[in-house]
């Protein structure tokens, strides 16, 4: 395919990427930071990303008085000698060329780049092979997240790969994270290839909403039908009828554990005394701790006091404080952990799952429950993936789980991400087949430690300079797709890094509209045979 | 004359002699020669490109560098002649021995050669003869001459009474209108200009003021 030229590599090295000057007739203006380009060596093919642009002149003297009356004439003939430009360009992965003849597919796949070109090698457009070469076409495997900046191509994110690590999502509010998510999560489901539980916060996942432009988008509910399951904390959410919620939450005193009221230590105010008294409590009273302490009257708190030697002052506080939970009307003393039990059976089974808060919008309600129900899940995971280890049936397999949470600063943060079941499940790997997408706006919140496992990246428009430095931390080559993520429009344009891209590069997202509706349904022939087969077992 | 199948291999002597006979050669020199006009006060415009045969089939090419005609005294200027009623042209009609005492000499500077059959940009290795004739080239020479950039450089070089652009812009617009006003050479050779003259921001102005077409 017969690619356009535009200009030759004139310097440059291995680490800090190549110059490369641009033809006469080629115009900074027709390229974008970020630009996927192809640099044709003598023997390799370099996939490359463009990263800064420059502009240059022969002559100092003409930049201090440049020609005033130029005719077009004039500044035709200066253009592209005197006065030209230069890009800067980060060699990616490179292929080898092979002959004229050879067939792409016969040829060696895209390795990391171990190598530059010559002087003059020749810079082109990149065309759709090189496209399909590099990031794959769309398959089952590959998912189709949007497309380059200035064409129709699909750029495919490797599934398999997205759900072997923990992820990101990040951007700065109003750039569409939760259409990326809704991107996202529609691409795991359809392919099968693992399950989801969503903790839906605000509200966006579940059911169709209003998006920012006055358009109604679909809910996930809505375009997957039985395959996924709605549990609700608000019980007025089923009451209402028609919505689709399939199970109404409770959370009984008698799951909070110490880890989640720690959690909680800014949302309910509590002193820093709270851990110690908290752990008294937990070895006086062991599971029931929590029931036990907000039932005690002054009396015998005075008691527990003198027994345990604590301080009275600050365990009246504490058990003020805690009381707010108990208040909250999805709360009550005691629940079965059966609830949880058979979210995670459904799971098992191939189905989905999405935690909605309805009226229960508040911090608190969602750092409460996704905590208590996140450690029972991977707590049932972790035995599961025992189990597997031990009898090494397929039977026993666990299905990859995905477990997405907003706001994840909130539980990511510096001072509780060590004791947090997120910290933990983000630590771990894969270890008990257990993953974290983890959305954020403020990625400079959440701990570095954490934000260096996540394996795909993927960033809306961000200007915090600490924001920037977090989402790349622990990226190769990170100074250059710093000004590609500086560059990226507000909306609808996203930078891709990381495990499921071969290469980073900056894409416009796919419309979530009518035709991906379509693109979605075509899984729904499926689902039939998926719940008769579930009905009836396999 | 100018006839598109016409190979260089054609050229004859005779061929030769019937392009214009503008002038003959009076001082030879590796880089150039001067030569004396065959028509008083018309030598060759500066900057057009002339001929001179160097031996069997070959010639050199030239670019006309300076023109100038001078008293039939050297090292001494020539005396006024005009009065009130005789000035200009009539001033040759009263005094006719003008004529014949009176020569103008143009210079041209060696740009170039045709040898074993192929246009060369670079000097040739022989000067040219003393007492040989000059000729014009023709359009269709010229054309073909400047197909190749390569011997703007070696104008560029020249030291003369002429500052090297202002040579190099009465030349280029000398082969655009000899080319039928070619946009397409124009701009070439401007952007030949640009580059050779990178270092040099006011000669290179100077010279893309000069080529400015008018239109």
């Amino acid at each position: 395919m017969v690619r356009k030229r535009l200009g030759v590599v004139t310097d440059g090295a291995f680490n800090a990427g190549l110059t490369v000057r641009l033809d006469a007739g080629v115009s900074t203006e027709k390229l974008r930071i970020g630009n996927f380009v192809v640099i044709e060596g003598e023997e390799n093919r370099y996939f490359s990303l463009v990263s800064d642009m420059q502009l240059r002149a022969t002559d100092a003297g003409m930049l201090a008085d440049p020609p005033r009356d130029a005719s077009p004439f004039i500044s035709q003939a200066l253009r592209g000698t005197t006065t030209y430009a230069t890009v800067q360009v980060k060699p990616m992965l490179m292929m080898p060329r092979g002959a004229e003849t050879d067939f792409v597919v016969d040829l060696e796949p895209p390795q990391p780049v171990r190598t530059i070109p010559m002087h003059f090698a020749e810079l082109h457009e990149a065309t759709e092979n090189d496209f399909g070469a590099v990031f794959g076409h769309e398959d089952r495997r590959h998912f189709a997240m949007g497309t380059p900046l200035n064409m129709d191509i699909p750029i495919c994110i490797d599934l398999d790969r997205l759900v072997e690590r923990s992820n990101g999502v990040f951007g700065q509010s109003g750039t569409g994270k939760s259409f990326l998510v809704r991107l996202l999560l529609c691409g795991v489901i359809e392919s099968g290839l693992a399950v989801n539980l969503v903790f839906d916060m605000h509200d966006e996942y579940a059911f169709g909403k209003e998006s920012e432009d006055g358009v109604f988008v679909k809910g996930l509910k809505h375009l997957f039908g039985g395959k996924l399951l709605v549990y609700s904390l608000d019980e007025k959410a089923q009451a209402r009828g028609g919505r689709g919620v399939d199970v109404t939450l409770q959370i009984g005193l008698n799951q909070i554990e110490a880890e989640d009221v720690l959690l909680l230590a800014e949302e309910l105010n509590l002193r820093a005394t709270a851990e110690a008294n908290v752990g008294l409590l937990t070895d006086a009273y062991g599971a029931d701790w929590l029931s036990r302490f907000l039932a005690m009257s002054p009396t015998d708190i005075s008691e527990f006091c003198e027994q345990y030697s604590a301080h009275e002052g600050s365990l009246s506080a504490l058990q003020r404080n805690l009381k707010r939970i108990e208040r909250r009307p999805y709360v009550v003393p005691e629940a079965p952990f059966s609830a949880i039990d058979e979210m995670v059976a459904a799971l098992d089974k191939g189905r989905h799952v999405i935690l909605h808060f309805g009226r229960y919008d508040h911090p608190l309600d969602h750092m409460l429950v996704a905590n208590v129900v996140t450690r029972r899940v991977r707590h049932l995971y972790r035995e599961k993936a025992e189990r597997y280890e031990q009898t090494q049936s397929p039977a026993d397999k666990p299905r990859p789980l995905m477990i997405t949470i907003e706001e994840a600063h909130k539980f990511l943060n510096p001072a509780v991400s060590r004791q947090t079941i997120f910290g933990v499940i983000a630590r771990e790997l894969r270890k008990y087949h257990v993953t974290l997408t983890v959305v954020d706006q403020r990625p400079s919140g959440i701990d570095s430690e954490v934000l260096s496992q996540l394996g795909t990246r993927i960033t809306g428009k961000l200007t915090d300079e600490r924001d920037i430095e977090a989402v790349l931390t622990g990226v190769s080559g990170r100074s250059f797709l710093r000004g590609a993520l500086e560059s990226l429009d507000t909306r609808e344009q996203v930078l891709l890094m990381g495990h499921a891209v071969p290469m980073p590069i900056v894409v416009q997202t796919r419309k979530y509209d009518e035709a991906f509706y379509a693109a979605m349904g075509a899984g729904e022939k499926r689902s039939a045979q998926v719940d008769i087969a579930e009905l009836f077992g396999e | 004359m100018t006839d598109e199948s016409m190979t260089n291999e054609a050229m004859t002597k005779s061929q030769m002699a019937k392009s214009q006979r503008i002038g003959e050669i009076v001082e030879t020199s590796t880089t150039g020669f001067v030569a004396v006009s065959k028509t008083l006060h018309q030598p060759p415009a500066l900057g057009s490109l002339v001929k001179v045969q160097i031996g069997g089939e070959d010639y050199a090419y030239g670019v006309v560098a300076f023109g100038t005609t001078t008293s039939p005294d050297p090292g001494r200027r020539a005396v006024p002649r005009a009065s009130d009623e005789v000035y200009d042209e009539a001033i040759y009609a009263e005094q006719p021995q003008l004529s014949r005492v009176l020569h103008t000499e143009f210079t041209a500077v060696l740009v170039g050669c045709f040898e074993e059959g192929a246009i060369r940009q670079h000097l040739p290795p022989q000067p040219p003869r003393l007492h040989y004739d000059v000729h014009e080239c023709t359009a269709d020479e010229v054309c073909r001459f400047s197909e190749r950039l390569v011997y703007f450089r070696l104008l560029l070089g020249t030291q003369g009474e002429v500052p090297a652009e202002q040579l190099l812009a009465a030349h280029i617009r000398q082969v655009y209108r000899a080319r039928g006003r070619d946009a397409a050479w124009l701009e070439r050779a401007a952007r030949q200009v640009t580059s050779l003259l990178r270092d040099d921001y006011d000669r290179m102005m100077t010279v893309l003021y000069g080529i400015e077409p008018g239109d």
